[in-house]
């Protein structure tokens, strides 16, 4: 058999890891649920003053899409440490660090892509205008794979140890935050009638440089984690 | 010159000298703290507009400036231990999370004291408390992770990686008060149009920076040595010390 | 060069560019609008968001500082030397609050465009100096400007 080459080897990846994801249903909609509860829990708890709840939407949306982020970063490679196929794909040939993309671009795809369906819905429950919602929508696609990105160095960090949950969500949100900051003052500015161009480049920005650095800090995490 | 830092990289030499190191340090310290509060609290004279409230930027501005040195320090020290497997830059790089955590815990709380009558406020979330808030987190999840690990040297290796993603948040606290309009002033020491700061005022402000650089050595050799010993505990020389001190 | 010392390189290359392209977008960001305040000129230039509460910025205009008949109200002007608003504020003003002097004040615009206030911070500058060096200072400046008070 000939040896798979770099591409092929990162749609296998890709490919399995949606396979797997889409016969365990139920891991992938737990956290998506999470994220509709959570948000329908602010206008239970606080009061359902439309005004009051247009002004705090974006902070809840946003910080609903960071915990449910958050809950759900551990299956990246949980399972595959369970049944040691982590410790094939650190045999591979090929460099960690793009396979390494490959798993973040499937938990992105089933968690992350999610959110973005289900936020238009929540906008009009927490009374966002058309025009934040646009911007909602937008901030998610630009943000959520920062997540995935930044979540992903944390669980190689943490994946063996067993009390790893309560570790990673100290590790990880104090670097989520700025994801957090412009995107809800993004989309509370267009919901004020504001510019966003500098809060979306911005976000912009932290996609992009995370794309960049974040795959090989968690190769390298997951090497020294696996040692 | 390369084969004294090849020797004082082992942990053995690096316990000898830093021992005989320690006392004179302390002595520097000593000495820089008193002329130092001496100086901000005697010499120096009143603000024209803060009275005598600025006087706690003598503590907070020194504290706020370790923060962030530590933090490079911490990350520095990181790299070369993931590059060269240097047993010493682990130990520099995790005896300094607990240190900065302490200088960043330090600027936020006398910033909060001078923020009060200054600006009226205990805490705004303008960009330089935010990310120095950060900071604060970033420390506390170095140490915690650091705690996690059982294997003392997959933990520093660890805690490395972190460290070094968390460099990111540097540029952004210096520069935060100069990207955005933010409630904290500017930086003083280091424009170079006067009038900016009274030499009577810069004086201590740099004698205190100068002793609180001497502390972090101080306790860094100390809490570096217990570390050292700790790891080293199985080995020749470390039994002999124990023998010696029965 | 062997192809996996080139693969890495290829690697290295992409990471330095896409860190060159994260920089280019947040410069891009940087030269727009990202502020903790709205100065004067944004405000009355109908930058600044109507019936949504939000920062503003100046510095207190001289001679501009009344109290109000009930004692706890205060009315002044704010300005950044180009252009002025009135703000209203009721409550307790922090030390450093006098005229000439920065603050940021947080609240919302009325429909007569006064600004009523509901916080009220001082910004102190960068600058530490003696009350005697201040004064002769101030006096230095008049002299070269040949012109007593604060720019009109």
């Amino acid at each position: 058999m000939k040896p798979a080459t770099l591409p092929q080897a990162f749609a296998i990846l890709l490919r399995r890891d949606l396979t797997l994801a889409y016969r365990r249903r139920s891991e992938m909609i737990n956290p998506l649920l999470f994220f509709v509860l959570v948000t329908a829990l602010f206008p239970l708890g606080i009061g359902a003053d439309p005004e009051l709840l247009r002004n705090i939407g974006p902070g809840i949306i946003w910080v609903a899409a960071l915990l449910a982020s958050l809950l759900s970063l551990e299956t990246v490679f949980r399972s595959d440490f369970d049944d040691g196929s982590l410790e094939q794909l650190l045999l591979s040939p090929h460099p960690l660090s793009v396979l390494m993309i490959a798993k973040v671009l499937a938990h992105w795809l089933i968690t992350g892509l999610p959110l973005l369906v289900v936020a238009p819905l929540l906008a009009v429950l927490l009374n966002l205008s058309g025009d934040a919602t646009a911007t909602l929508l937008i901030t998610l696609a630009l943000g959520t794979p920062v997540l995935s990105l930044i979540g992903a160095i944390g669980v190689a960090l943490t994946v063996g140890l067993r009390k790893g949950g309560t570790i990673l969500s100290l590790l990880v949100l104090p670097l989520y935050v700025p994801v957090l900051i412009f995107a809800a003052s993004a989309v509370a500015n267009s919901d004020a009638g504001l510019p966003v161009n500098a809060h979306l480049s911005l976000l912009a920005a932290l996609l992009v440089l995370s794309i960049s650095l974040s795959p090989a800090a968690t190769a390298a995490s997951l090497r020294i984690s696996m040692s | 010159m390369l084969r004294f830092f090849h020797q004082l990289a082992s942990p053995r030499h690096f316990y000898r000298i830093s021992g005989k190191l320690i006392p004179w340090l302390a002595l520097a310290c000593l000495v820089f703290t008193l002329t130092g509060v001496y100086q901000g609290l005697v010499v120096a004279p009143t603000d024209y507009q803060q009275g005598d409230s600025y006087r706690i930027m003598f503590i907070h501005v020194p504290a706020a400036w370790m923060s962030l040195f530590i933090y490079m320090v911490m990350a520095a020290a990181g790299v070369i231990g993931l590059v060269w497997h240097i047993k010493l830059a682990e130990i520099v790089a995790i005896s300094s999370a607990h240190i900065g955590a302490s200088f960043t815990f330090l600027a936020l709380i006398t910033g909060s004291i001078w923020g009060k009558p200054m600006w009226g406020t205990w805490w705004v979330w303008d960009a330089r408390l935010t990310s120095e808030l950060i900071l604060l987190f970033l420390y506390l999840g170095v140490i915690a992770l650091y705690n996690a690990v059982e294997d003392r040297r997959t933990a520093a290796r660890a805690t490395s990686i972190l460290a070094l993603v968390g460099v990111v948040n540097i540029p952004i606290i210096h520069y935060s008060v100069e990207w955005w309009n933010t409630l904290h002033q500017g930086p003083t020491v280091t424009k170079f149009d006067a009038p900016s700061i009274d030499l009577r005022m810069l004086i201590p402000l740099l004698l205190m920076a100068v002793a609180f650089k001497i502390f972090y050595a101080v306790v860094l050799l100390l809490r570096a040595r217990v570390e050292v010993l700790q790891r080293e505990r199985n080995s020749a020389w470390v039994q002999e010390l124990v023998k010696e001190h029965e | 060069m062997n192809p996996v010392r080139r693969k890495r390189l290829i690697l290295i290359g992409l990471m330095v560019a896409g860190v060159a392209v994260a920089v280019g977008f947040a410069l891009n960001a940087f030269n727009q609008n990202l502020m903790f305040f709205y100065s004067p000129s944004e405000v009355v230039g109908g930058k600044a968001p109507v019936d949504h509460p939000f920062r503003l910025g100046g510095l207190v205009t001289t001679g501009s500082v009344q109290r109000m008949s009930n004692g706890l109200t205060t009315r002044f002007a704010v300005t950044d030397n180009t252009q002025t608003v009135t703000i209203e504020y009721t409550g307790i003003l922090p030390d450093l609050f006098r005229e000439g002097q920065g603050i940021v004040a947080h609240g919302k615009l009325n429909e007569n465009g006064v600004f009523v206030a509901d916080e009220v911070l001082a910004k102190h500058d960068e600058n530490y100096m003696p009350p005697e060096v201040a004064a002769a200072l101030e006096k230095s400046h008049k002299e070269a400007t040949g012109q007593g008070g604060t720019t009109p």
